[in-house]
């Protein structure tokens, strides 16, 4: 029983780790800013693009997923089809 | 001490809830217009405008921002928005900040109603509305209503807003979403035909009847000065479940002069696929009222609450980042995934927390 739940564990991604761990994550790499000189007078100006993107980037609360179905195909319509009234109800629940 | 224009309602929103000072630097600093745009100076203006001695600078180039929040004053507000963004990129802000004031809030903004990039104020209308009242804020002051439509890039349009306030917030156990009963919605057009309208409802129709039979989509034309200054036309739709989840998906026509004019058949069905993919992702808050539900949460009574969502937003997951340095709260976050004969769409996440106790201490007793 404890593989099974060690498997669990490992297959299931610690999303709390995702959304606060990353967070000390970028800050360690902050600290690993490095300027090149050139000729020691000039500095090369070169903004981490990344992280530069993510700071300025359009402050929009739309959720743009990428991972949309396509609603043409019936396993795709399939799918959701218990969401709706129309669909299997369960055992305990009456359409009262 | 945060970095770039990003996020910024967020922070800006936060700060004046919790009463802790922020300061943003390096705001679009390689840009070819560094700096604070028109459409974040006139969010400023606006939380000035409901709050009593805030401070607030701006450096000369205006890449750096402080802010000293001061009371939320609320009362009766009027401000012009910037058209550079829609009226719900403001209203957002206001959403959160509304339950808080000291005097009910009754603010009247003046911009473009409805465009592709924010949600749009029918949208938050018919869902942010319904879930606030889920969390004890309701009765006859909670209202949003739209007096004149614009569209971008023209604006011109008018949008009341009224909240009442509220000493505490109610913890919530929103677990099960339930079965969708109805799809409702509106197809809203101006300065152009109205037969637009109808087209639309017809396409949406087409893909949605499969699945319900209970679809009825209003077509909103307005006409003269209730039109604004833009012509345009959309579609917001709504599915509502037997427990009150609203669950919202909408498409505009792009504004006049940018981009590819889109056929009013394309926006009936694109919109009617984006709220499939709403269903799909499931949950009891629809994904752009995450962040609303999760405010109130960590803002409610020291008592567990539990919300049920789809999967997290990108802007969410900031959010909670955010959440978690202004409050110090932490969700407990598991993933639900759905049972083997289940047709139910994707995995859900739960949220669970258990709020810091705010209490109103703007709102005066009588």
């Amino acid at each position: 029983a404890s593989e099974a739940f060690l498997r669990q564990q490992a297959a299931a991604p610690n999303l709390r780790k995702l959304v606060y761990g990353s967070v000390t994550e970028a800050a360690g790499t902050e600290a690993e800013e490095e300027d090149e000189e050139l000729g020691g007078l000039f500095r090369v100006s070169r903004p981490q693009k990344n992280k530069r993107d993510q700071a300025d980037a359009l402050d929009c609360s739309r959720f743009h997923s990428n991972d949309g179905q396509n609603w043409d195909l019936p396993e795709a319509v399939d799918s959701i089809r218990d969401c709706f009234v129309t669909g299997k109800w369960e055992q305990s629940e009456d359409a009262a | 001490m945060y970095d770039g224009c990003n996020l910024f309602r967020q922070r800006l929103v936060l700060s004046t809830l919790s009463g802790k000072r922020v300061k943003i630097k390096n705001i679009r600093p390689r840009d070819d217009e560094p700096g604070l745009r028109d459409f974040e100076a006139s969010f400023i203006r606006l939380l000035d405008k409901v709050t009593n001695g805030s401070r607030i600078e701006i450096n000369q180039t205006g890449t750096v921002l402080f802010y000293q929040p001061g009371l939320l004053y609320g009362g009766s507000i009027e401000h012009e928005c910037n058209p550079q963004r829609s009226i719900g990129y403001y209203l957002e802000g206001l959403l959160l900040l509304a339950p808080f004031m000291k005097t009910p809030l009754q603010a009247t903004l003046k911009g473009v109603t409805n465009d592709p990039t924010d949600p749009t104020v029918d949208l938050l209308k018919l869902t942010s509305i319904p879930l606030m009242k889920k969390f004890g804020i309701d009765g006859e002051g909670l209202d949003l209503k739209v007096v004149k439509r614009g569209m971008a890039p023209g604006g011109g349009g008018e949008v009341v807003f009224k909240c009442p306030v509220r000493r505490t917030i109610k913890p919530v156990q929103l677990t099960d979403p339930g079965k969708i009963k109805r799809i409702r919605g509106i197809a809203y057009s101006v300065r152009v035909s109205p037969q637009m309208g109808n087209r639309i409802v017809e396409s949406a129709r087409s893909i949605l009847n499969q699945f319900l039979p209970d679809i009825y989509i209003y077509t909103d034309h307005m006409k003269g000065s209730l039109s604004g200054k833009s012509p345009g036309f959309g579609l917001t739709l709504v599915a509502e479940t037997l427990n009150g989840t609203f669950l919202s998906a909408e498409v505009s026509s792009t504004p006049q002069g940018k981009g590819d004019p889109l056929l009013p058949e394309d926006i009936g069905k694109n919109c009617a696929k984006l709220l499939l993919d709403e269903i799909y992702r499931g949950g009891c808050v629809d994904s752009s009222n995450q962040s609303l539900a999760l405010l109130l949460m960590t803002l409610g009574q020291p008592d567990v609450s539990k919300v049920l969502l789809g999967p997290l937003s990108p802007y969410t997951i900031e959010f909670l980042r955010h959440i978690r340095d202004f409050f110090q709260i932490m969700f407990k976050i598991e993933v639900q995934k759905p049972l083997e004969d289940e047709r139910k769409g994707g995995d859900k996440t739960l949220m669970t927390c258990v709020g810091v106790g705010y209490s109103n201490i703007n709102k005066t007793i009588k």
